[in-house]
């Protein structure tokens, strides 16, 4: 690894030594040896040494990965103070200051060998531009209690081989080969107890710890299907070997008797901080990460070597298992989820593009504030504005879901200049086509699902209390309030309908948490979710909001009126057998008097400002409706682990949509008008490699329903479904069942409304779409249809050019291109082109990336 | 970004993020163009695909789908020393593995069976046509029935890590073809359509039988379809530089593929029944199931790794199934009315694929979802047909029986000629060498080179859901 601060730390530890300086500004000292006390001098902005800090870093009597640090030159001033007192008769005292500083680590790593327990070692790093800075910073504390603790020490050595992974022992129902531990060791008295009880206790053997099936089957000393995990001889071996030469307790003094501490006492974790948090890299650049765990006891130990790395683009930045971060050449920001024990930091880099750019003047719009000063933080140098034709199309297609039509088109090129974009975009939110698309979103997210012919009514009726909401422009919240705490019946009340769909109280939270707060709960039915806060608890606590949802009977087979039946709302967590009380996710609901509806109190907390999930969820599931690309993808999957790619942007869209009253149409307003949804889809010379900065408008297949309509509305033909009026189009479809009569609908990926996730819906590409483009009846038919566009243009009196040129204007928007014409021309019968000249002109123009991608 | 390994770090679990994937993994392999070829095999080379899925294999599997559930004490597991309530009315003959024997109902199989495993210790536990269809193929351990499958099958989802494994690999025919296939109660669920099987219905054994979407035969048609793609080539001017996710140039991949299948003669060829001889289509029998047989074999010979085909309709009796109730069938009745062809269609299969040399690569599996009650019951008929007597009349019937069942393979290098396992003296309960679901599906992924105890698909949900969450392939079977 490269070493750009000059800091060689590779040297044997028994041997003081003073390593860190930098730029001549700061010199501290590295350290090692036997009971000393250092003082750091800081040499503040006057050159003048300032106030000491002690400092103390605590010795290691066992391998443990160990980081020096050294400080950047381009960070604001490190600030993290780790005070650390050990003494013989007590273990740690510890204390931490935070200023409002992000250190950086140096490359360097030493794996101290274990020393005797009598041997007081202690190191300590300091470096750090202090300028500003009221301490210095820390580097690497480390905390020896002396004891092996089966929850703290043995299980993160298991997790991090990967035995208990979800595709090993934690594998559901019996684990492997009948040795089961719980999911990356979330229940550690259940695993506890699997290692050492079960079996008939042969997975252990204290006499010879190395003849431990435990061990035989990690290094690989017998046939393991899962291949050696663990060396022998390697830190990791020689804490379990000493963990079970212990007695295999579950806490045990690292030499049997001569713990420091009675083995009774456990010390908790309590968190796990990463260093650094966030980082700027440029690309090829690495950076190594140090863990650091606190325990209750005030304990801290460097779990670097124990961490699991993730992370979530690779593209823009990867991770190795020892925790070294490599930018990579996309330019972006990344999150590396570092996870131990249960918690899961998150580290940050961003991969800048080039040097940061000054000329950007973002505009008013709260979009284009965060949106251009992300891209000039990361030297990403935005597209141009898109044309005026571009944007009507894109715009049109994006709001109201078909093309322009011939009076929009009019109306736009007579409007003034400077006017033109805006008069289109309120024109468009008054349409009742923005009601209809917008409804046709929802309803497929809300499971508007006819299994049978009972399902109609309810169906159209839903539908229908969809789209009258969003035309009549109700509040967000106050939809949401009317679904989830609906009651009666689906003819009085048709929000009803969504009891009808999804029965299951489980299913009902699950739905809900991942449509409306973008929280995926699922795993937390049976487990603690491996990569978020939610515990079964969580989860069943949700589920009780829920447990008091009456059902009667009514004339509709299937279809139940839905009422609040009064009691205790609670529910069982099906692991603990403890019963639960309703809750929200993160926070509670109060005592709930058994009279009152519990999911009304859910509902009310879903509006409250605070909520760090439900306004935020809607903005990014809208934003990439509009801009293609969520600001977190999957739209529906907010976790800590997964941040906004523009953290910035999201909480100012979120506040802003949480203030207007929570206004659809407001939203899609100002993501509309923005400077950043006007970029050009064409990239610069710079911006071709950014997919989630938005320095360019990124372009998107036409969804099923909006390119069947719009098929139909550049050929002039319609296309009939069952039951309905001629005339109706398929973004005004209210339920799944016409994907069945319509082929087109179901090759290209129009979802069957069984999942609230979004990816239900499929836009890419497959074999059966190209056959059906290429050969299928009812395209051929439109093509041909009497009536239709060919037949008009093949009749009509004007100059070819001229008949062309309607063409594009109805596909595209746009003049065509003299190349173009010469293209078409060309290709036409010479001297009169016919119907079928043209019938294969049109299913030309339809099946170029332009017609298909809304850019 | 293709690969998710965010969940599972386990050893060598390989997790696949399903639909969200992006193109590369949507590429069932396509007859290129050059520059799409290189854009392809850019973006395949940028993708760190498939670590426990080896290369691609080169093999195939058939599976020959029993719709309903064939009775297994009636056929391949007699049990002549039951009581009559329960043995039916059928002979048992020798086999060609020592020691064992069929029913008089399918003796051409019985002659050959030194190149079959009969596993007669089949069990799952979903008593519906829907649940048992979907514990057998997609291991759903979910026993009650259900409208739509929430798991994929295993066609599926041995289609969708083929193509991703062989991304890049041009090619013509698609990867999985069902020739009537099952579709009723298994699909690609959250894998998406994309990873349906290319399907044909109809009865290839009738003269007027045309694939639809394959080798065009009208010239001017063809020239028609060449001429407007090279207009939309022309015209198609815009910048493709946007295209940083290739999805422009996927969707030129399928464009070229079924441009392939409809214009490329060699494509016609894979599934045009009259370039067999007609002894070898003889040989099969000229009807529905042994046609459809006989171009399923020809489609694994030409490459298609996938191929499903049910036998169905009016060869089975009145109701056009397997269901073999009182009520629909005279159950005796209905399997004589259908063995021939049966017995005849599966015994040419088996036999042409060792006389082709294509039994290591081609594994055959004919199987039910489940078998028939070993009790005869005795109901009222509903309806006159072929193998079953007038309405009102009563019949023996045998109804749905998933304790213990037997079913079949051949080919796929396994050692043929022997029985495994063994249901108890009346057929109710398999009690040896007992194989479930998973055990089923394992030995079928193993076949194709899928390590399935290390392979999760991410649902719509994103919880990574093994492919085959408890099983292992049966070992006689490897």
């Amino acid at each position: 690894m490269p070493d750009p601060e000059g800091c060689d730390s590779e040297d044997g530890v028994d041997e003081p030594a003073v390593h860190v300086h930098w730029e001549g500004r700061i010199v501290w000292a590295y350290c090692l040896g036997i009971g000393m006390m250092i003082h750091g001098h800081r040499t503040g902005s006057t050159g003048q040494p300032e106030a000491c800090v002690p400092r103390f870093i605590v010795a290691l009597r066992r391998p443990i990965a160990y980081h020096l640090g050294s400080p950047s030159a381009t960070d604001s001033p490190a600030g993290f103070v780790f005070m650390l007192l050990h003494s013989p008769a007590r273990s740690l005292v510890f204390r931490r200051w935070t200023a409002s500083c992000r250190p950086r680590i140096a490359k360097s790593r030493l794996f101290f060998p274990p020393v005797a327990v009598a041997t007081w070692c202690f190191s300590f790093v300091v470096a750090g531009d202090l300028t500003n800075s009221v301490a210095p910073p820390w580097y690497a504390a480390i905390e020896d209690t002396g004891v092996i603790d089966f929850t703290n020490d043995v299980i993160p050595i298991l997790t991090k081989a990967g035995c208990n992974a979800g595709a090993c022992h934690a594998k559901a129902g019996g684990g492997q080969n009948g040795f089961e531990l719980s999911l990356l060791g979330f229940e550690p008295d259940l695993d506890f107890d699997r290692i050492v009880s079960q079996a008939r206790g042969r997975r252990i053997f204290p006499a010879a710890p190395e003849e431990s099936l435990l061990l035989r089957k990690a290094t690989g000393g017998v046939p393991h299907t899962g291949g050696v995990r663990i060396g022998v001889g390697s830190p990791e071996y020689q804490l379990l070997a000493e963990w079970i030469r212990g007695g295999a307790l579950p806490r045990v003094g690292l030499r049997s008797g001569q713990s420091d501490e009675p083995s009774t006492i456990s010390s908790e974790l309590v968190d796990v901080l990463v260093q650094p948090e966030l980082q700027r890299m440029q690309p090829g650049q690495s950076q190594q990460l140090t863990v650091i765990a606190i325990y209750s006891d005030g304990g801290t130990r460097d779990v670097t070597a124990l961490a699991l790395y993730e992370s979530n683009n690779p593209a823009i930045a990867t991770v190795s298992d020892t925790g070294v971060v490599t930018a990579a050449e996309m330019p972006g920001s990344a999150a590396i989820m570092v996870r131990y024990q249960g918690r899961i930091p998150v580290f940050r880099p961003s991969v800048p593009l080039g040097p940061e750019l000054t000329n950007l003047v973002p505009g008013e719009n709260v979009v284009d504030q965060h949106v251009f000063a992300n891209l000039a933080r990361l030297g990403i140098p935005p597209s141009v504005r898109c044309d005026d034709a571009t944007f009507l199309r894109r715009a049109t297609i994006d709001m109201v879901g078909r093309l322009p039509t011939e009076t929009e088109r009019q109306r736009y090129w007579a409007a003034p200049d400077q006017q033109r974009r805006i008069m289109l975009v309120d024109a468009l939110l008054l349409d009742p086509d923005y009601a209809e698309y917008f409804a046709n979103k929802w309803t497929g997210l809300l499971k508007n699902r006819r299994d049978n012919s009972n399902d109609l009514a309810a169906n159209f009726a839903f539908h229908a209390w969809v789209r009258d909401h969003l035309q009549a422009g109700t509040g967000y919240d106050q939809i949401v309030k009317q679904l989830l705490a609906a009651t009666g019946t689906v003819r009085s009340n048709p929000p009803v309908a969504w009891y009808k769909r999804v029965t299951d109280p489980k299913q009902q939270i699950e739905d809900l948490s991942q449509l409306f707060l973008g929280v995926r709960l699922q795993c937390a039915q049976c487990h603690h979710h491996p990569f978020e806060r939610w515990s079964q608890d969580d989860y069943y606590a949700l589920v009780a909001c829920f447990s008091q949802v009456g059902r009667k009977p009514t004339g509709v087979r299937n279809e139940d009126m839905i009422f609040h039946q009064r009691g205790v709302a609670e529910a069982t967590n099906v692991r603990s057998g403890q019963t639960l009380r309703p809750r929200a996710l993160g926070t509670g609901l109060g005592e709930i008097d058994p009279s009152e509806d519990p999911r009304l109190r859910l509902a009310d907390w879903m509006r409250t400002p605070d909520n760090p999930y439900f306004a935020p969820a809607l903005v990014n599931r809208y934003w990439k409706h509009f801009f293609h690309v969520g600001l977190i993808e999957p739209e529906d999957d907010i976790r800590d682990t997964n941040p906004p790619s523009n953290p910035e942007l999201l909480q100012a869209l979120a506040s802003q949509f949480i203030a207007s009253g929570f206004d659809l149409r407001g939203l899609v307003r100002t993501l509309v008008l923005s400077d950043a949804y006007q970029l050009s889809s064409e990239p610069n010379s710079h911006n071709r490699v950014d997919t989630q900065n938005f320095s360019r408008f990124y372009p998107r297949r036409l969804t099923a329903e909006v390119l069947l309509d719009a098929i139909d509305q550049l050929l002039v033909t319609q296309t009939s479904f069952s039951n309905l009026p001629v005339g109706t189009r398929a973004i005004s479809l209210p339920d799944n069942s016409y994907n069945r009569s319509v082929a087109f609908l179901k090759v290209f990926g129009r979802p069957d409304n069984s999942s609230v996730c979004e990816c239900e819906r499929v836009q890419t590409g497959n074999l059966a779409q190209s056959l059906h483009l290429l050969n299928a009846a009812d395209l051929k038919t439109k093509l041909a249809a009497r009536g239709g566009l060919a037949e008009q243009l093949a009749n009509a009196q004007e100059s070819l050019a001229d008949r062309i040129e309607r063409i594009y204007e109805t596909a595209f928007c746009r003049s065509v291109q003299s190349e173009e014409r010469d293209a078409a021309e060309a290709f036409m019968t010479q001297p009169t082109a016919t119907k079928t000249d043209f019938e294969d002109l049109l299913w030309a123009i339809i099946n170029t990336k332009e017609f298909l991608f809304n850019h | 970004m293709n690969r998710s390994s965010r969940s599972c770090p386990g050893p060598q679990a390989t997790v696949f993020t399903g639909r969200r994937a992006f193109m590369k993994f949507g590429l069932a392999g396509a007859g290129l163009t050059l520059p799409g070829l290189l854009r392809l095999r850019a973006a395949a080379s940028e993708t760190e695909v498939g670590q426990s899925v080896p290369s691609r294999s080169g093999k195939a599997v058939i599976l020959v789908w029993q719709p309903g559930g064939c009775s297994h004490i009636d056929t391949y597991d007699p049990k002549p020393l039951a009581s009559s309530e329960y043995r039916g009315p059928f002979a048992q003959i020798a086999t060609k593995i020592p020691g064992y024997s069929f029913t008089e109902l399918i003796p051409r199989q019985a002659a050959i069976a030194d190149k079959m495993v009969v596993l007669r210790s089949m069990y799952q536990l979903a008593p519906g046509h829907p649940a048992g269809t979907m514990q057998l193929l997609s291991g759903d351990p979910d026993t009650r029935d259900k409208p739509a499958p929430k798991y994929p099958d295993w066609m599926s989802i041995a289609h969708y890590l083929l193509s991703q494994r062989a991304a890049g690999v041009p090619r013509t025919l698609p990867g999985y073809i069902g020739i009537n296939p099952p579709t009723e109660y298994n699909g690609p669920a959250y894998l998406g359509d994309a990873y349906s099987p290319f399907s044909i219905s109809g009865d290839p054994s009738d003269p007027n039988f045309v694939v639809p979407n394959i080798g065009l035969t009208d010239v001017g048609e063809i020239g028609r379809i060449q001429r407007k793609v090279q207009l939309r080539e022309r015209l198609d001017t815009m910048d493709r530089a946007f295209d940083s996710a290739n999805e422009l140039g996927a969707l030129d991949q399928f464009e070229s593929q079924a441009l392939a299948l409809l214009t490329d003669p060699s494509t016609k060829r894979a599934f045009d029944l009259s370039l067999e001889d007609n002894a070898t289509r003889d040989r099969y029998g000229r009807n529905s199931w042994g046609q459809q047989l006989l171009m399923a074999r020809r489609l694994a010979e030409a490459g298609v790794d996938i191929i499903t085909t049910s036998l169905n309709g009016k060869l089975c009796g009145r109701v056009r199934n397997w269901d073999d109730h009182a009520v629909n069938h005279n159950v005796f009745e209905a399997l004589r009315f259908r063995a021939a062809a049966y017995d005849q269609a599966v015994t040419a299969l088996i036999e042409d694929i060792y006389q082709r040399g294509l039994d290591e690569r081609i594994l055959v599996c004919v199987t039910g979802e489940f078998g028939r009650t070993p009790k005869i019951s005795y109901q009222p008929s509903t309806g006159a047909g072929d193998g079953s007597a007038p309405a009102g009349t009563k019949q023996p019937g045998r109804d749905h029986w998933v304790r213990g069942f037997s079913n079949i393979w051949s080919g796929g290098g396994i050692r043929v000629g022997q029985v495994v396992g063994a249901t108890d003296k009346l057929g109710e309960d398999a009690v040896e060498r007992r194989c479930g679901p998973g055990d089923f599906l394992a030995t079928i992924y193993h076949h194709l080179g899928i390590d399935s105890s290390n392979v999760f698909i991410e649902d719509l949900s994103g919880r990574p859901t093994p492919i085959v969450d408890h099983g292992k392939p049966i070992p006689e079977l490897i």
